[in-house]
This record gives structure tokens, C-alpha cells and sequence, in this order.
């Protein structure tokens, strides 16, 4: 997530609603190197970047956007203290559980996506839908 | 008022889940009110066999530190509307619960059920001294190996001084071919040594590893000696007698026998 901060046109992500880009900037992010197993649980007051999977049974837990650039098979929680705005990114998003400020999800019965292209999950209408993700600011909306 | 049964065995990977959940799922099935309570907090399997993963949003830790009733952390099971699940937590370790909340928690629900099976975990420390803490009744899960029963023995002996006399036995994955050649156990072997009453004899099957893996019970399938076993069991349990099945495996080879008069 690059913004070019001198530009007029400042590329707004997705996860901060209508505040300024220079907003996300001060908020805090950690990157976390490590696949997250099973019982781990990592819970952050802001965004949370992971290079490596979150698997089932593991949780992660962030008041901002969570980003994973591996599969998400656990349970995450994006926007935990009620930012509606707040996305969950992932390579591959097969999430346990998927919670996105007071919204709950989970993938319905016996239904299994295998979506191999990167995905975004967001609050849209007050609903929680999954697109695939596509770079370009004008297609992040 | 319900009764509080816990399933434990001492001895890892016998079957305790996997009988919880196929026990739970037959009494609902028959009628009861059931609720199944995993304590094995870090470990939990309950949830994954039962395919509720998906929908646990609270946990026993939340119950018993306060953070939120026991009725708002219970899962409606997908098949039966008679079926609870109480989900352990996964994030934390066995000495986020004592056995007070345990018995406290325990007194609490059986109020609304007919039964509430305890999935305990291995060990002798403190996850079972939680699992055992509100229990009426015990069921111990044993296999036809050395060691499996060995650890049994240790876990009733620890269930007497706790004051759960008179544990019942399951034995499971037990496979005839083999005690006939005297290669495994038999189940009189077993009753020797461990002198408590038999409750029940689960024989080995595929079936099992194939329903557990798709997060079904094996109870439910019409088709399933193992299912059969467990089906006998939950009757037992509800009060019936049921005499024990006959686990002579009728192979093509013994009905040929049996025809030609050799047997």
C-alpha cells in the first residue's frame, strides 16, 4: 500500500471510510513473518500485514485491516472495535469465521470456495462481501 | 435434571472425541435433550468432528470467566435441534479454568438437559481434574492394547478417589480377527484386569475416519457396525438393556464355513 503522498491524487484505501489517506499514516501496522497455527493468536490495535498463512484454530484480531499474503484458513476479525470500514485481504480467503466490526460470517454448509486469485472482504450495504481484489484505486470504491 | 457424564480415557487418541460426539448425537437422536462440553482447552476436536468449527463465537473460557452467559456460547447443532455444543477455547491453556467454575458450570446446565457428555482431555492434570469436577458419572474409553488399558486402570482408580465409583467402559476399536488369533486383547481380558461394567464394544471401521474427517457422526449412518455399537450404547445409557452385539465378523470365508457345516 503505496500512496503518493505529494499527489492530488491520493489513493483511498479502503478500511479508514472517508478519512483523509494522511490518517492511515499515523495509524499502526505490524508485519508479522510467520504462518500463525493452530491456539495463536495475535491481536493488534491497528493493521495487521502477515507473510505467511493463518491456519485453522489460529485467530488474528486487528481494530484496522488485516492482510494476509498466504492462505487465511482461521478465524479473523477486522475493525474488532466497530470499524465498519475495515477490509480483510488475502491470496487465498478461506476463512474458518470471517468478522468485520459487529458483522459475523462463515462460508455456508457444505460449501467450499477455492478461489486461487487474491480476495477482499468488506462491508458493503451492511453486508459482508467478498470480491476478488483488483489494484487501481478507481476499483476499490 | 440432567445427568453429567464424562468420557476420558487417561491414554491420547482411543476415542474419546470421536465417542462424545457419536454418543451426543445418538441420545439427541433418540429424544434427548443433550448438551456436549469440550475441556480440552488448547486442543480443542469437538467442534472440528462435530463440523461446528464455523460457528463458535464464544467459548467455555468466556463462560466461566464471566465474560458471557453459558446459554449465548452453546451451538445448535446442524442436524439436531436437541443438540448443544459448550466449545472449549482454543487460544488458551488448561489453567484458564479450575474445577470449581467446572462444577459450577456444570450444576448450571443441567438443569436445561437430559445429559451433558463431557469430552475430557488426556493426562491426569489439570484438564481432567476440570473434566471430572462436575461430573455424575463416568464413561472410560479404553482400546484393546497394553497400554491403553493400563492408563484406564490409572484413570479409575483416580475416578474412585474422586468419589465417580462405578465408571462404565467402552472399548473401542476392537477387531475380532484379531483376538481370534490371538494377536489383541479380548474384551475378557480386558474386563479382568479393569473389574468395572462394560458399557459397550466399538468395533474398528473405516467408517469412522471417513465421517469424522466430513464432520459427521458415524452413529447416524444405518449401514455402520460402529454405528450399531454406538447406537446400543446410547440405549444403555437411556436405561434400556440391550445384550452385547455379536461382533463375530461374518466374512464370506465363515458363511462358507457355516454351510458346509465346518463351524
Amino acid at each position: 500500500m503505496v500512496a503518493d503522498w505529494a499527489g492530488d491524487n491520493l489513493v483511498r484505501l479502503p478500511g479508514r471510510g472517508g478519512r483523509e489517506p494522511e490518517d492511515m499514516a499515523d495509524d499502526n501496522t505490524i508485519m508479522v513473518q510467520r504462518t500463525l497455527r493452530s491456539g495463536q493468536s495475535l491481536q493488534f490495535e491497528g493493521n495487521v500485514v502477515i507473510l505467511g498463512d493463518v491456519n485453522p484454530g489460529a485467530e488474528v484480531v486487528a481494530t484496522g485491516n488485516v492482510v494476509v499474503m498466504g492462505s487465511l484458513r482461521g478465524v479473523v476479525h477486522a475493525g474488532a472495535e466497530g470499524d465498519s470500514s475495515a477490509a480483510v485481504y488475502a491470496f487465498r480467503l478461506q476463512p474458518t469465521q470471517l468478522r468485520i466490526a459487529n458483522r459475523i460470517t462463515r462460508a455456508p454448509d457444505g460449501e467450499q470456495s477455492f478461489s486461487t486469485t487474491p480476495e477482499v472482504a468488506r462491508i458493503r450495504d451492511g453486508m459482508v462481501v467478498i470480491e476478488s481484489f483488483q489494484t487501481g484505486p478507481e476499483r476499490q470504491g | 435434571m440432567g445427568e453429567v457424564i464424562v468420557v476420558t480415557s487417561g491414554k491420547g487418541g482411543v476415542g474419546k472425541t470421536t465417542t462424545s460426539a457419536n454418543l451426543g448425537a445418538g441420545l439427541a437422536s433418540a429424544g434427548s435433550r443433550v448438551c456436549l462440553i469440550d475441556a480440552d482447552i488448547g486442543l480443542r476436536n469437538l467442534d472440528v468432528v462435530m463440523g461446528l468449527e464455523n460457528r463458535i463465537v464464544y467459548d467455555l473460557v468466556d463462560v466461566t470467566s464471566g465474560n458471557c452467559s453459558f446459554r449465548k456460547a452453546l451451538i445448535k447443532d446442524k442436524r439436531f435441534d436437541n443438540l448443544f455444543l459448550m466449545p472449549a477455547a482454543q487460544t488458551k491453556d488448561k489453567t484458564a479454568v479450575n474445577p470449581a467454575q467446572m462444577e459450577a458450570l456444570c450444576s448450571e446446565i443441567k438443569d436445561d438437559f437430559d445429559y451433558v457428555l463431557i469430552d475430557c482431555p488426556a493426562g491426569i492434570e489439570q484438564g481432567f481434574r476440570n473434566a471430572i469436577a462436575g461430573a455424575d458419572q463416568a464413561v472410560v474409553v479404553t482400546t484393546p492394547e497394553v497400554s491403553a488399558v493400563r492408563d484406564a486402570d490409572r484413570i479409575i482408580g483416580l475416578l474412585e478417589k474422586e468419589d465417580l465409583r462405578e465408571p462404565k467402559l467402552i472399548v473401542n476399536r476392537m477387531r475380532h480377527q484379531m483376538v481370534k488369533h490371538g494377536d489383541m486383547m479380548s474384551i475378557d481380558d480386558i474386563i479382568e484386569i479393569l473389574a468395572i461394567d462394560l458399557l459397550g464394544v466399538v468395533p474398528e471401521d473405516e467408517l469412522v475416519v471417513v465421517s469424522t474427517n466430513r464432520g459427521e457422526m458415524v452413529v447416524l449412518n444405518n449401514n455402520s457396525k460402529s454405528g450399531q455399537a454406538y447406537r446400543n450404547i446410547v440405549r444403555r445409557i437411556r436405561g434400556e438393556d440391550v445384550p452385547m452385539m455379536n461382533l463375530e465378523d461374518s466374512g464370506l470365508f465363515d458363511k462358507i464355513r457355516r454351510i458346509i457345516g465346518l463351524k
